[in-house]
């Protein structure tokens, strides 16, 4: 019986789902959908997943990757070389998508490493609080003084100018962000009331974890996964620009644009085309991170 | 010079969002005479709100659209102004309270300041000036003047609620809006502002708009009631002919459901069903599905406004009917 | 308030002391023999022992480090083992030029961002608003190296109208500063946006209007200051990439700032340098850190009563 006196009764979303009986992925999935952007970001993502995968098998890497020819040095774009060839007469274009190799894999490496580790310790501090919580906390400060940068020096400089010792500088930066945003995402759960007649129930601690807390924390994290493999990609070619990270005469997209500099005068589409990939790579990403974002929470488009 | 200080004529408003479009009021006519104060009672999503923003011109666009209707402030349209003439009018002819007064003062300045901008919007003075001016409009509303210089958060509820009110009659407007002035605060607090709210709307002799859904309230401050459904004016008549002559079936409805402290030991009796979907209004009388006069006619035709006496109006088919009358005044 | 300013300026010091730790220790591990630098090839043994004893690398781990710290604080880093120049002296002779660089990044961006942001946010869902919104998402998706790759290919090579690198004057400073303020306009104009499209759905702006308060008076005395609070958090945030950006440009265009110091001391494997130029980085870092947080609290009144009461 309502007594229609103070409110009428406000369906929210929840309901609403739970009576067209979608789920809430479903609906997000279908948001997504609506959204331009987002599709041929996705779509393009696919496709470079499988040219990375492919390149493998098209290009053998030692004769068409690193093979140097004098003769057909510095040609610029033509039908032969779609992007042209760069000092030692390697193809560009197989160059460029051949390093998208490394790219996906030290961006979504180093952001699934960093995933694990900071979920992990994010949410034990803000579960528990206390010590755990001090010291996760502290160790993050330390962590958020030095820029990302200079960690990468420093362990390039320990391990060597390898993917891998790429991967594992990202991956630090990547565990700080994600313990931040799951320890601020538990922290805000764990106070809810729904919590609490969970454990009223009777539900045993890691129940509640799994079933309650950890499926409300997901849309922040998701949303971040995506944005952080982009950034991680800029950054991992920034730093193999420098120097700092995958050398050459491995075709990482940074360290190509760090071999080309010197020619920029008399050979430019050196310089044009690994970076454009990297723009177009990350503007993908981030077209579906946005649209991942406003799929989750319509609320905060509108 | 007419006699009342606001005439609304069919007033109808939609917001139009993506989901549908929601008929937030729908021919709207009502009218509040000079120094009287008008109360205007009904449910969450009624379209109060939304009135009281019309009659500034301060309708959220997007998505809400003011489709058509005349709002005569003081027998100017205020619907045809310009941007200037409404900047001149709000604040100085008309002024709004609003309902939550933890979200309607600025947090990022003074209180002192939130005042004074008010003044020197409309009157020509120096800041310091007009600073000077805010500091007694504090003391008014019965705030230490010293608290000035101080920022909305280190204030109460009931407090801000004060500064919110020292805001708005700042600059002496001849007609008040407040929306659910007292709703967002503790019950002994809201004995405080209503008398507050009376005794300045005495002392300057001002009109007053006071929106509630607390009949409580309107039963203690208002000269007049306006009973407002999914966006219409049902009954609207003084204080004591809807009180005490009720005459549409909701307002009785309401007046049931309140409990009677003289008979405890009776059931309240809420009004059966839920208001309709104001993206899907039925096509005749809003309240005939949970009205229990209900006839066949009703769900056809749209029921209009019409005087039954003294200035009691009621929007009901029933009385076409002359004999007909509500069950609660046959018990007297 | 000053109060608040001395604690954290205390909390600052075990975080440096730490890191320092932490970077000595890598670098330590890495750093190569310096003596094999210092001296000319056919050295003997002896002499090369002789020059480590002296130079106090065979004592253990703490004790050198402990040194190094009394040595900060004398401003005593060491010397280069390229230049043979003094760390410190180096770092702070090529910090102006950082900040500099940061600085005109830092003004260009806001120039640009805020008001596209406000502007994007006020006509939203309209084409104003796409256009500016895809203008920022390629500014945020670019590296912004290969930014100042192409404003050099531009501005430089092609049209001839501004060097191509070095210092020496303003005309120097433009390229650089537009690499790194165009990436971070791009950022900020998102995060103004946002920040806009919150506040001016908040109850008090309704209330300003209902005041009788002008557009512009609304937008800007009554939306903006409340947006600048997330917006400098974001920014403050944001800032360790101003950092890094600025270490790309001064790369790209040759210009004289301790991001490209480090570049080439790494390279060059001058272990001091770099070990001095990290460290002092970071002590710069947590400073800025700092001196946005006290920003931040004039921005906001109840954080600053929060600063100023907790002391």
């Amino acid at each position: 019986m309502e007594n229609k006196m103070e409110n009428s009764h406000e369906i929210t979303s929840a309901e609403l789902k739970q009576a067209k009986g979608r789920s809430l992925a479903q609906e997000t999935w279908r948001r997504m959908l609506k959204n331009k952007g987002a599709v041929i970001g996705m779509i393009f993502m696919i496709l470079l997943i499988i040219v990375a995968l492919l390149a493998e098998f098209i290009y053998n890497y030692d004769t068409d990757i690193v093979a140097q020819s004098a003769s057909s040095s510095f040609s610029a774009p033509s039908a032969a070389h779609i992007f042209g060839t760069d000092q030692f007469g390697r193809d560009i274009f197989a160059r460029v998508l051949y390093g998208a190799r490394y790219s996906l894999l030290i961006g979504c490496g180093s952001v699934a490493f960093g995933l694990l580790v900071g979920l992990l310790l994010g949410s034990l501090a803000g579960f528990y609080g206390g010590f755990i919580d001090n010291l996760v906390m502290r160790a993050n400060d330390i962590l958020y003084a030095i820029p990302n940068i200079l960690i990468a020096v420093v362990i390039v400089s320990l391990l060597g100018t390898t993917p891998l010792s790429l991967l594992l500088a990202l991956s630090i930066s990547a565990a700080s962000s994600f313990a931040r945003i799951a320890r601020a995402a538990v922290m805000q759960i764990r106070g809810q009331e729904y919590i609490e007649s969970a454990y009223a129930m009777g539900l045993p601690t890691w129940k509640v974890i799994l079933r309650h807390i950890i499926p409300n924390c997901l849309s922040p994290i998701i949303v971040q996964v995506t944005l952080a493999i982009g950034s991680n990609i800029i950054a991992a070619s920034s730093l193999s620009f420098l120097g700092v990270g995958v050398a050459p005469p491995m075709p990482e997209w940074g360290a190509m644009l760090s071999d080309s500099r010197q020619y920029i005068r008399s050979a430019p589409w050196m310089c044009i085309f690994p970076g454009l990939a990297i723009v177009v790579t990350v503007l993908a990403l981030n077209l579906m991170g946005d649209g991942l974002r406003d799929a989750l929470d319509p609320k905060l488009k509108k | 010079m007419s006699d009342n200080i606001l005439e609304i004529k069919d007033l109808v408003v939609h917001y139009e969002t993506d989901d549908g479009c929601v008929n937030a009021v729908n021919g709207l006519s009502f009218s509040i005479g000079r120094k009287k104060t008008l109360g205007l009672v009904g449910e969450t999503g009624a379209g109060k709100t939304t009135t009281a923003l019309s009659i500034l011109n301060l309708v959220p666009d997007p998505p809400g659209k003011i489709k058509s209707g005349s709002i005569l402030l003081d027998g100017r349209d205020v619907l045809q102004m310009t941007d200037k003439e409404l900047e001149e009018m709000r604040g100085n002819d008309v002024a709004m309270i609003f309902q939550d007064p933890m979200t309607a003062l600025n947090p990022v300045m003074t209180v002192g300041d939130q005042i004074a901008e008010s003044i020197e919007l409309h009157q020509h003075v120096s800041s310091k000036e007009a600073f000077e001016k805010a500091k007694e409009m504090l003391k008014m509303v019965g705030i230490a003047e010293s608290r000035a210089y101080d920022y909305p958060h280190q204030f109460s509820g009931g407090m801000r609620q004060r500064v919110v009110i020292a805001i708005a009659l700042t600059c002496k407007p001849k007609l008040l809006l407040s929306d659910e002035p007292t709703t967002a605060l503790d019950v002994t607090i809201q004995a405080q502002v209503l008398e507050l709210m009376k005794e300045l709307i005495r002392s300057q002799q001002m009109s007053m708009l006071l929106i509630t859904h607390d009949l409580g309230v309107v039963a203690e401050t208002c000269d007049d009631v306006a009973v407002m459904y999914a966006g219409k004016i049902v009954e609207i008549g003084t204080a004591d002919e809807v009180f005490n002559h009720t005459l549409h079936p909701y307002t009785e409805g309401l007046f049931n459901s309140l409990p009677n402290l003289r008979e405890r030991g009776e059931e309240l009796i809420p009004i059966k069903g839920l208001m309709p979907d104001p993206m899907n209004l039925p096509e005749g009388c809003a309240f005939a599905p949970r009205c229990p006069y209900a006839t066949e006619a009703c769900e056809k035709t749209q029921p209009e406004l019409t005087l039954m006496g003294g200035t009691h109006c009621v929007a009901c088919l029933a009385y076409r009917d002359a004999q007909f009358s509500l069950r609660r005044n046959h018990n007297g | 308030m000053i109060r608040y300013i001395l604690k954290r300026l205390l909390l600052m010091i075990p975080t440096i002391l730490l890191t320092s730790l932490l970077i000595f220790w890598a670098m330590d591990l890495t750093g190569g023999d310096p003596v094999q630098t210092i001296l000319p090839e056919n050295a003997t043994v002896e002499q090369q022992e002789a020059l480590r004893e002296s130079m106090g690398l065979n004592r253990p781990f703490f004790i050198r480090y402990f040194d190094y710290m009394l040595g900060i604080v004398t401003g005593d880093m060491g010397t280069s083992y390229v230049t043979k120049l003094d760390v410190f002296d180096t770092f702070m002779h090529r910090l102006p030029m950082t900040l500099a660089l940061g600085g005109t990044a830092l003004l260009i961006s806001v120039i640009i961002s805020i008001p596209l942001g406000i502007w994007t946010a006020l006509n939203q869902n309209t084409w104003k608003d796409t256009l500016g919104m895809v203008l920022a998402l390629f500014g945020v998706s670019m590296p912004n190296f290969w930014l100042g790759l192409m404003l050099m290919l531009l501005f430089s090579l092609q049209l001839h109208w501004l060097p191509s690198g070095g210092s020496g004057g303003i005309q120097y400073l433009v390229l650089p500063a537009m690499t790194v303020g165009l990436g971070l306009a791009a950022l900020i104009t998102r995060t103004t946006r946002s920040a806009m499209l919150d506040v001016i759905r908040q109850d008090y702006i309704t209330t300003a209007k209902a005041k009788g308060a002008s557009h512009h008076r609304v937008i800007y005395t009554h939306a903006l200051r409340n947006a600048m609070i997330p917006i400098v958090t974001a920014v403050g945030m944001q800032f360790s990439l101003v950092m890094t950006g600025s270490a790309l440009a001064e790369t790209v265009f040759s210009w004289p700032g301790i991001g490209l110091l480090i570049v080439n001391s790494i390279s060059k494997r001058d272990t001091p340098m770099v070990t001095g130029s990290i460290i002092l980085c970071c002590i710069l870092m947590a400073l800025i850190n700092l001196l946005t947080d006290i920003i931040y609290a004039y921005c906001d009144p109840r954080i600053k009563a929060q600063y100023s009461s907790k002391g």
